[in-house]
């Protein structure tokens, strides 16, 4: 009774609490991302182990945003923290050719979840600013995204150092979610 | 017993969900249009048009239509690079809603070209189709009789068997976009033998 009247509540005053998971193989720059989001500046990170959690508020909407770590023998806790995610945010390092198809399993793994089965998708190529990035074509062509038809998705090419392409992604993850 | 009063519960509440591509050249208006669908249909406020960005992906919009339909849109980007990806969509659309934006002749070309790959691919044979032409608001906008003859006539043999259409819309506004929707509602439902929907 008390959660039909609390999500009656958040549905007038839509102060709801958007939960958000940000994975990726390690050193994709998530954590830098994180705290790029929240505080808005480069914060020096060391390698994740565990989870940092934090709350970003982006155009009214409250996230609660959490970054696992990204090491081989972490990556299977990850599936611990996906019950009731509205949105993935998936980093990529454009510049780390050699993982790339690490990286697209483990994506691809991630999303056969079935707890995960609603939640929206925005992959964020991260590291542009290094020379010879892959594009966010090119990164869309090798994780086959065009096979995702039932949820929403977006690529957005970013520097999480230069603060470069975060608001857009961050712009279409908001209208994305606020969908009915 | 149990098999027998859960497949009737089944049989009473499932749905029936129809899929629809939302296509065109990039800055047509698809993610706009999307948006108007849903402020229409489901009474959601949708995003101002002003914050809409290019589309890198897809956006989804689920509009139940009946009690015991829906219909799911496909609003997927338009950019050069996005093209190639539409043909994953294709075999298992429904129906297409073919974006022109009305007010950029210098692109008309280009926007043939993306229309006629469309529908010369196998896989939406028959599949119903609506060209709407957008931005009709706009005092630059070519006519709907002007378009017709420069676009519409040039691809027309290209439509097949298909049930196609032609509309003026402002998906801005909302002028004819209700119209389009109930428009491409009868005609997938006519089409349900070729391509039945999906169920929930």
């Amino acid at each position: 009774m008390g959660i039909y009247f609390s999500k009656l509540f958040e549905r007038l005053w839509g102060n709801k609490e958007v939960r958000i998971l940000i994975l990726g193989l390690d050193g994709a720059g998530k954590t830098t991302i994180l705290y790029r989001l929240q505080i808005g500046e480069v914060v020096t990170t060391i390698p994740t182990i565990g989870f940092n959690v934090e709350t970003v508020t982006w155009k009214n909407v409250k996230f609660q945003v959490w970054d696992l770590g990204g090491q081989t023998s972490i990556r299977p806790y990850w599936r611990c923290y996906y019950s009731n995610t509205d949105a993935v945010i998936y980093v990529v390092d454009s510049a780390d050719k050699d993982r790339i198809m690490v990286s697209k399993d483990e994506l691809m793994a991630m999303l056969d979840e079935e707890e995960l089965r609603d939640a929206a998708l925005l992959v964020l190529a991260n590291k542009q600013d290094i020379p010879g990035a892959m594009t966010a074509g090119e990164i869309t062509e090798v994780f086959g995204l065009g096979q995702l038809k039932r949820r929403s998705w977006m690529i957005q090419r970013c520097s999480a150092v230069k603060g470069e392409g975060l608001t857009e992604g961050m712009d279409w993850l908001v209208s994305a979610i606020t969908k009915g | 017993m149990y098999t027998l009063l859960s497949g009737l519960y089944k049989h009473v509440t499932q749905k029936e969900e129809f899929y629809i591509l939302i296509l065109g050249l990039d800055n047509a208006g698809k993610t706009t249009l999307l948006e108007k669908i849903k402020t229409l249909f489901t009474g959601t406020p949708g995003m101002p048009p002003e914050k809409i960005a290019p589309t890198v992906g897809l956006n989804i919009a689920k509009i139940p239509i009946t009690s015991t339909a829906r219909l799911n849109f496909w609003d997927l980007g338009g950019q050069r690079e996005m093209r190639s990806l539409w043909p994953q969509y294709y075999d298992e659309c429904h129906g297409i809603v073919f974006v022109i934006d009305s007010c950029d002749e210098e692109r008309l070309d280009e926007c043939r070209a993306a229309a006629d790959s469309l529908l010369t691919s196998d896989l939406t044979l028959n599949v119903p189709l609506i060209l709407l032409a957008n931005k009709q608001d706009l005092p630059t906008a070519l006519p709907p009789h002007e378009l017709k003859e420069r676009f519409v006539n040039r691809i027309a043999e290209r439509m097949g068997a298909r049930e196609s259409g032609v509309m003026a819309v402002s998906a801005i506004e909302g002028t004819g976009v209700k119209d389009a929707i109930d428009w491409i509602w009868t005609r997938v439902q006519r089409n349900r033998s070729a391509r039945p929907p999906m169920y929930r």
